[in-house]
């Protein structure tokens, strides 16, 4: 699973950067056509959820989801065998 | 994700302001709606006039769009004509508390199987800012620019004095508890009552130095008191904080019930 945030419904409240406990969500610097700055994804494979919901079958956090006024947050099953980075946590 | 099929896609983006909380309060309901596994036929959104009552028009199921106040009266005649239906009711604290605050308390009294989820943003914020009868005391709006001088309703109070089932507050923030409140008060038989603070930082943030939205989560996370410590701290016989409100599961309990499904 992988994050992504929907460039079309996100109005730039930046409220996913305050509640994810990992800070995966950066405030956005660039400007989109509708001259809103949505936010960065910064490292997205530290995300609980991207990386085990397929083991544990079951929604794990997903609290930027919900929180989400504008439902602009959605995760993405991966093509298969799409590269990514791996992320280690000590 | 899962409750997404419940959005009206091509609606969406929504009409709310950037940073207003009600679209957080849509999903933590249709989040406990979909794990309920009712079908989208039998079930209807009911809303008055508001922010808040914009709502069911991005629900793919039916709803109700009503006069203003009278989201409860309309939803009492949908669970008495269709008992089978489950009512689910989103109203503001303007719609609830003020032009429909009698047809509250009896919808409370007659303990009707509906679950109302209100969305108080503490302001009128369609109309532009007026005072409602939940603004704070001392709060500036267009109504009074000198402080809110008339102390506010509390609502839980109300409903519980009033005689509903299920009764639970909490906050925009806590969106895991709220979506596991708006559940049991789907689950409970009879009359749930769930009110959510919410920011509004158009309206109720840029008079009362919320001007951004993450001071205002910040100001509901840092102010919300849980009842189980305010239980404790009135056991213990230490002072209460006078400027925080208390949130959790206020009141469950068993009353005879009106229009349980058969």
């Amino acid at each position: 699973m992988k994050l992504s945030i929907d460039e079309n419904r996100c109005k730039g409240c930046n409220l996913c950067t305050k509640v994810c406990p990992y800070t995966i969500f950066r405030e956005g610097k660039r400007l989109n056509r509708k001259g809103i700055a949505v936010p960065e994804l910064d490292r997205p494979e530290r995300c609980a959820n991207c990386r085990l919901r397929n083991l544990y079958g079951r929604q794990l956090c997903g609290v930027c989801q919900l929180t989400c006024p504008d439902q602009a947050i959605h995760w993405v099953e991966e093509e298969p065998y799409e590269p990514h980075k791996v992320a280690i946590e000590y | 994700m899962s409750y997404d099929e419940w959005f009206r896609t091509d609606r969406l983006p929504h009409i709310y302001c950037a940073g207003c909380g009600n679209g957080t309060i849509i999903n933590c309901t249709l989040a406990a709606v979909d794990q309920m596994g009712w079908k989208k036929e039998d079930t209807v959104f009911v809303s008055g006039i508001g922010c808040s009552s914009r709502a069911p028009g991005y629900i793919l199921t039916d709803s109700l769009h009503t006069t203003h106040g009278r989201a409860l009266a309309f939803a009492t005649g949908v669970k008495m004509a269709k008992p089978a239906f489950n009512v689910v009711v989103f109203t503001g604290d303007g719609d609830l508390a003020a032009i429909g605050g009698n047809h509250f308390i009896h919808a409370c009294r007659r303990n009707i199987d509906m679950t109302v989820v209100c969305m108080n943003n503490q302001i009128y914020g369609m109309t532009g800012g007026q005072g409602s009868p939940t603004t704070p005391l001392k709060c500036l709006s267009s109504t009074t620019p000198y402080g809110c001088a008339e102390p506010p309703f509390d609502l839980c109070e109300l409903a519980t004095a009033a005689g509903a089932n299920y009764v639970a507050r909490w906050t925009s923030y806590h969106v895991k508890e709220l979506e596991k409140a708006v559940k049991v008060g789907l689950e409970t038989p009879g009359f749930s009552f769930i009110e959510v603070l919410v920011q509004c930082p158009t309206a109720f943030g840029r008079r009362n130095k919320f001007r951004q939205v993450a001071d205002h989560v910040e100001f509901l996370k840092s102010h919300s008191l849980l009842k189980a410590k305010r239980d404790r701290l009135i056991d213990q016989g230490q002072p209460v904080p006078e400027d925080m409100f208390v949130v959790g599961e206020i009141t469950k309990r068993n009353r005879p019930a009106m229009g349980v499904k058969p």
